[in-house]
């Protein structure tokens, strides 16, 4: 073990001498180590960023609708009801139906999305109340018209927070006017990229799902699509099959796949999948420059060892052994890689912090951190020692394989 | 004294065949513990090659070779590198030290091939280049040191590890005559020690500095011959000097 301290001294010396080349060899293994690092974390930043605003607004979501191009099988309120008195594991239901229109208010005229959401609406929301209160059960079954908009809305319409009590006057691009009462003000979502208001886009306001009778003239009771929300701990599949079983039996289509669902927790991991699988491909290119590396690191190290025969005749003849010679120069080679490794490694994260820097530059909403696990890094710091034990064993073995009076008659 | 080198019917052959170069043709030779034997001859006469035989660089053809008792004649390399590394301590024409190493390094590096201790290694290369008078330039590189100074260098890396032999070939061939004096009164110092000293070299003054004097014509010892410890340096090379020129016919 001592005996290994020494190869690793001499070879130390050695890279200390020649400074220059040692540094060019470990050129090939920087770029190549900094860039897998580099895409790696991004990659994961990335993941990290999705997965963050997908379970903000949608974890455990589950969009039901019906596949039917008869137009018998809807889902009704009493459906929904059945729903979330009968099945396990179910935290809300909500329906979505929107309506454009505009509205004008002492700031100007601005255009409305108008959203009809049931009293489960906190649930789905991504954001959480500001002032006042989202609209009640009560409400949502009186129809009575009320709504909850945005913090950045509520400053753009009035150019305060404190609106509640105020009321808007919005007029639907079909059906009638209505005007409702500002009962909540919620908080701006924390840098979401999916919440960017621009000038122009319209006013959000949300409301009892049942005003819709007041615009349209009639009462809804005919939804081709809800959306279920799981309770945190339950299986997400089971209970939509769940769901699904029960609409069968209430509308007597057993089997005739007439239900279909898509959950955000597939979307999810869709995405993940996805941004998972491109991270890889580059990554093996960036890897395939780390072979190339190691090629270098070969090449240098064979000029190395032609250089030094004379040295490596002195070695032998003093004593030193095949085995002797070949630990010093592997662990030239592999000491020149791992520092690669290392500056590699730095430069790597280094790199992707700036590139998150120059992201958020671009992009202020984006709250974009890149990731750098620990097993990356040792994987790395591994995987070039690796490569420069791998490519630093024919040119060890070239050296170690001289015959002393040989390598002692050349100059 | 007992018998530390014995050689016998050594043959070295190159080319096998046809062409065959008889470079050592049936030499046979006994050393004893503490002589000082200068082996001559003209290059091309066979002499490198004995002396590569002699410091187990390379392997006979055939015939013997005991050394410090054991029989060496077939070995393998890592085995030849045990013996060498143990049994002899060598010093170049061509000094052969390793230029990026300082003097204390590269009298280290015997030492580190036998695994002796770094506090132990140290204390005895410190030694070693005291008594070559160089321990003021103990972390000099190869490159900052005269000529006389780096085969002391060699002499105290020979040195360091006390092995039986020192195997000396052409030491002065590189150096100006003042550096060769000095040199070669280190050896006469070692011998006058009691270590055994084996110098090769084409030069009959240096040789003079031997007690025994072993000529080389065409891979044979032709000659071998013995001086008294009181017959000075002088007397010695002017022997040599007649004995050689009878030897090629001038007499």
């Amino acid at each position: 073990m001592s005996q290994f301290y020494e190869y690793l001294k001499m070879a130390v010396s050695n890279i200390k001498a020649n400074k220059v080349r040692s540094f060019l060899t470990m050129l090939g293994i920087i770029i190549g180590i900094s860039s897998v690092i580099l895409i790696i974390s991004l990659g994961n930043g990335a993941k990290n960023v999705v997965t963050d605003e997908m379970s903000g607004i949608a974890a455990g979501q589950i969009a039901l609708y019906t596949y039917d191009d008869t137009g018998t099988y809807y889902i009704t309120n009493d459906d929904i009801d059945a729903i979330v008195e009968q099945v396990d594991g179910i935290k809300a239901v909500n329906v979505y139906n929107y309506f454009d229109g505009k509205l004008t208010t002492r700031k100007g005229e601005f255009a409305v999305s108008g959203s009809g959401q049931m009293s489960s609406f906190p649930y789905f929301s991504n954001s959480t109340i500001l002032k006042g209160r989202y609209f009640s059960e009560n409400e949502y079954k009186a129809g009575m018209p009320v709504c909850v908009i945005g913090e950045e809305d509520a400053i753009r319409l009035f150019g305060s927070t404190d609106v509640i009590g105020m009321s808007l006057e919005v007029v639907p691009s079909w059906g009638n006017s209505i005007t409702f009462d500002i009962v909540g003000v919620e908080k701006k979502p924390d840098d979401s990229m999916f919440s960017y208001t621009y000038e122009n886009s319209p006013v959000n306001i949300y409301f009892p799902l049942t005003v819709f009778s007041q615009i349209y003239g009639w009462e809804m009771d005919d939804y081709y699509q809800i959306y279920l929300l799981a309770e945190e701990d339950a299986d997400t599949t089971a209970v939509t099959s769940q769901v699904v079983s029960l609409l069968e039996k209430r509308h007597q289509c057993f089997g005739e796949s007439i239900y279909q669902y898509e959950s955000f927790n597939d979307y999810m991991s869709i995405v993940n999948t996805v941004i998972g699988m491109v991270t890889m491909l580059i990554s093996l290119v960036a890897a395939i420059s780390l072979v190339v590396g190691g090629i270098g690191v070969m090449n240098i190290m064979l000029v190395s060892v032609t250089e030094r025969t004379r040295e490596i005749g002195i070695r032998k003849a003093l004593g030193a052994k095949t085995r002797s010679i070949m630990l010093q120069f592997l662990s030239e080679s592999a000491i020149i890689t791992m520092i690669g490794g290392l500056i590699g490694i730095l430069l790597g994260i280094g790199g992707a912090y700036l590139v998150a820097k120059i992201v958020a530059m671009v992009q202020p909403t984006m709250k974009f951190t890149p990731a750098v696990d620990i097993f990356t890094i040792l994987f790395t710091t591994l995987f070039s020692s690796a490569i420069g034990l791998f490519f630093g064993i024919y040119p060890a073995r070239k050296a170690a394989k001289l015959s002393p009076i040989e390598a002692l008659r050349r100059n | 004294m007992d018998t530390l080198i014995e050689v016998k019917h050594l043959m070295k052959i190159y080319n096998p065949g046809e062409n065959e170069v008889r470079a050592l043709n049936d030499v046979s030779l006994t050393i004893m513990r503490g002589e000082f034997v200068a082996i001559i001859g003209q290059s091309g006469s066979g002499k490198s090659t004995f002396m590569n035989m002699l410091g187990c660089l390379d392997v006979p053809t055939s015939g013997s070779y005991y050394l410090n008792g054991k029989d060496v004649s077939g070995l393998l390399d890592d085995e030849l590198s045990d013996i060498r590394n143990k049994e002899i301590g060598f010093i170049f024409q061509g000094f052969n030290l390793i230029p990026n190493l300082t003097a204390l390094e590269n009298v280290e590096l015997p030492l580190i091939y036998r695994n002796v201790p770094a506090a132990k290694r140290h204390e005895l290369s410190v030694a070693s280049l005291k008594k070559v008078g160089l321990e003021n330039r103990m972390d000099h590189k190869p490159s900052e040191m005269s000529g006389g100074q780096q085969q002391r260098v060699a002499i105290a890396r020979a040195l360091a590890a006390a092995p039986p032999v020192i195997l000396a070939d052409e030491p002065t061939g590189n150096l100006d005559s003042a550096s060769s004096k000095e040199i070669m009164q280190i050896l006469r110092d070692l011998y006058n020690e009691g270590r055994t000293v084996i110098l090769i070299t084409h030069d009959n003054k240096i040789a003079a500095s031997a007690k025994r004097v072993i000529r080389i014509v065409d891979g044979k010892i032709v000659s071998d011959t013995s001086y008294g410890d009181n017959e000075s340096i002088e007397a010695i090379a002017k022997k040599i000097e007649e004995e050689g020129d009878k030897e090629q016919g001038y007499v």
